[in-house]
């Protein structure tokens, strides 16, 4: 450790781990984009809060810029340090602290995974009912720092519903205790908001109290085939007035392909242009006639031309691997990815016109589209066709982008539904927000973070 | 040829189980209950039976009690063409379960008995060895593939070695693998066919079979949680650790 300034930092805090391992740098230096060439600083594994403070402290006195770092399951470039930043991962704090069976609240560090959260709940006999695909890797520092949503957020809300109280160092290194899991709580600003989702631009979430929430009854799991975009949110109005809905997802023949010819089982002989994956309550035989007679009538009127229906948990899986494994499947094609929203009324519109636009402009791209279509939010993926040279490919997508971002600047929408600005969405912040806005949030982390060392470059 | 499937209906695998603070058995209110997952193994493969044209007819059994009607229509929905539901309120033993199926073997005439190679509840392993004995028929156990021809049945069957290919005379018992085959999803739309396929309802009783225990369970209780891990400091420390539990 040649760096005088990383000396320095192993010197203030002897106990911290330190890396400057080119494969530590390259592993801990990006998320899942791959636009941007890894190249920190170093890597620093804090174990405690007071390390972490140490750290923020050491970074404001060297100049030195903080890139915060959990899962890096990110899509949008927040996790990314491409200039000589320290990161600071949160892999070495990833324990649960505690848990409160009145408050129905447990306590974590913000290193663990989700899938551990969802874990130390169940053993409980309780529910965080936050998920989603990456929940393997991802941790729950990161999933607050995005407000993370997923497959779920049509039954239970975005992180945010879920966050009773944090713990945070900001860009000065003062601690916050911010709500300490209370659950009313009116004493001015709740600075615990202004964390969620703020993308590691003021502090960094160093524990963080979760509520939880008793499990649901046993569910089914559906898979719905719709002949015609106007038709998915019918059977989408349909099922939420017949079904207690867990989760409402759609994707296109496209998606299907993909997930298909990566191993997935095959739901149906013929192929459809959208297919629907619901989950709901089944607790009784009644509740599962409910379900048939909802596929009876959408099958009447049209909206549906076929449909299967999980009969175990095993098949349940099955036929949301088919929805979960689509982001995996279309990975070695290079997709250019967009993450987007507008109210769930204006789905079927918008996603017309801007398959019209891509049609028109781009025939030859093979483009994906899937999502939380229950709350509005759509993923579109354009695969890079082989033939073509990557840089041509790249230009395009960023023509795609101006047409993605006017589109949905007509329909009211959002250029990030879920995945955070970070890098990637960065130019466009000003097509969803004021720029009076923009100014009031710049104001915010210059108060948090008067040096502008937490995470710089991201979000703003 | 006709095919007799059994079809048991069980807590789903990816359910926790817990035993009733009594000990009287384990909780199933409020559970996910769905079939054996080597029944639905063993239904697939009775359906692809015919689907090449090697069985005419598939029909699923199920014994138990009166709500087991709804667990055979998920039967007849997967494409069964009929089902038999042996009624009973009492617990089954695999010896009464391999005594039923030979009443209905003698009924029926199948040429072959496709069942799960054991339940996941009790996990007893012992209903397809009991029945063939009974019937005096081969058996072929833990089959991973089938075929069918001239009367004949070839299995692979997954052994402790690796694998091994028997050949059986039909009318012969099948047990089935997890790899055998991946069942397919159940159609809504079968469901609603389903709902006018045919379900024999008889009572066990009046099948003669000898449904006596010989066996009681007098008391589930859940296994031993596990202590939570020691941190060592060094080798030594754990070597001093594991002699000190004689386990060195």
């Amino acid at each position: 450790m040649t760096d005088p300034r990383l000396s320095e930092l192993a010197h203030l805090l002897p106990e911290l781990k330190i890396s400057t391992d080119p494969g530590d740098l390259e592993h801990h230096g990006r998320d899942w984009t791959r636009r941007w060439t890894p190249e920190p600083l170093a890597i620093a594994w804090p174990s405690s809060i007071e390390e972490v403070q140490g750290v923020v402290r050491w970074a404001n006195a060297q100049g030195v810029a903080v890139v915060p770092s959990g899962g890096r399951t990110g899509l949008s470039g927040g996790a990314v340090a491409a200039n000589g930043e320290l990161v600071l991962s949160l892999d070495r704090m990833n324990r649960v602290l505690g848990f409160d069976p009145i408050d129905r609240t447990l306590t974590v560090q913000p290193g663990i995974a989700l899938e551990a959260v969802h874990n130390a709940a169940r053993e409980r006999g309780l529910l965080y009912p936050v998920d989603f695909a990456a929940r393997g890797s991802c941790q729950i520092g990161g999933n607050i720092a995005t407000n993370a949503g997923g497959i779920r957020v049509i039954r239970y809300g975005n992180t945010r519903q879920w966050i009773a109280g944090l713990k945070v160092v900001t860009g000065t290194g003062d601690v916050l205790d911010l709500n300490r899991g209370l659950v009313k709580n009116a004493s001015g600003y709740d600075l615990r908001h202004l964390v969620i989702g703020s993308e590691g631009t003021l502090g960094i979430v160093v524990e963080a109290t979760l509520s939880l929430t008793s499990p649901p009854p046993p569910s089914q799991v559906m898979l719905l085939a719709v002949p015609a975009m106007d038709a998915l949110m019918k059977v989408f109005a349909e099922a939420r007035h017949r079904l207690r809905l867990e989760a409402f997802e759609f994707f296109t023949d496209r998606a299907l392909h993909h997930v298909l010819a990566h191993g997935a089982q095959r739901p149906f002989d013929e192929t459809h242009p959208f297919y629907v994956v619901t989950e709901f309550d089944a607790a009784d035989e009644r509740a599962e006639a409910d379900a048939l007679a909802f596929f009876e009538f959408c099958l009447g009127e049209g909206w549906v031309v076929d449909g299967a229906i999980s009969s175990s948990e095993g098949q349940a899986a099955a036929l949301w691997r088919l929805r979960e494994g689509i982001t995996e499947s279309l990975a070695p094609h290079k997709p250019y990815k967009n993450d987007v929203s507008v109210r769930i009324s204006a789905v079927p519109a918008f996603m017309a016109e801007m398959q019209d636009l891509l049609s028109a402009e781009y025939p030859h791209f093979d483009v994906v589209w899937f999502g939380h279509i229950g709350d509005g939010n759509l993923h579109i993926n354009v695969l890079k066709p082989a033939d073509l040279d990557n840089a041509v490919f790249v230009g395009q997508c960023e023509h795609v982008t101006s047409m993605l971002v006017e589109t949905l600047a007509r329909h009211g929408g959002s250029i990030s539904a879920e995945h955070g600005i970070g890098l990637v969405k960065k130019p466009w912040l000003g097509s969803v927000r004021s720029e009076v806005e923009i100014a009031l949030m710049r104001g915010i982390k210059a108060v948090w973070d008067p040096n502008g060392i937490m995470n710089p470059g991201k979000l703003l | 040829m006709k095919v007799l499937v059994g079809y048991k209906r069980v807590v789903d695998y990816n359910v926790r189980i817990q035993v009733k603070p009594d000990g009287t058995g384990v909780v199933t209110d409020g559970v996910k209950l769905s079939a054996n997952p080597f029944d639905d193994i063993a239904l697939e493969e009775a359906l692809r039976l015919r689907e090449k044209g090697l069985a005419e007819e598939v029909v699923v059994v199920g014994i138990g009690p009166a709500d087991l009607t709804a667990h055979l229509r998920n039967g007849l929905a997967m494409g069964a063409n009929r089902a038999i539901h042996v009624q009973t309120a009492d617990a089954v033993s695999p010896l009464t379960a391999a005594r039923t199926f030979l009443k209905l073997i003698e009924k029926e005439e199948p040429g072959l008995v496709i069942l799960g190679k054991q339940a996941i509840d009790d996990d007893a392993n012992q209903t397809g060895q009991m029945l063939a004995a009974l019937w005096d028929r081969p058996q072929a156990t833990f089959a991973s593939k089938v075929e069918i021809t001239d009367g004949k049945a070839t299995v692979t069957r997954e052994v402790d070695a690796g694998l091994e290919t028997i050949e059986a005379d039909l009318p012969a018992v099948i047990t089935t693998d997890l790899r055998l085959n991946e069942p397919r999803f159940i159609k809504l739309p079968d469901i609603m066919k389903a709902k006018s396929k045919p379900i024999d309802v008889i009572e066990l009783g009046s099948l003669g079979v000898d449904a006596a225990d010989h066996i009681k369970t007098t008391h589930y209780s859940a296994p031993p949680k596990r202590s939570k891990g020691v941190m060592v400091k060094d080798a030594a420390e754990l070597v001093a650790a594991l002699k000190q539990k004689g386990l060195l």
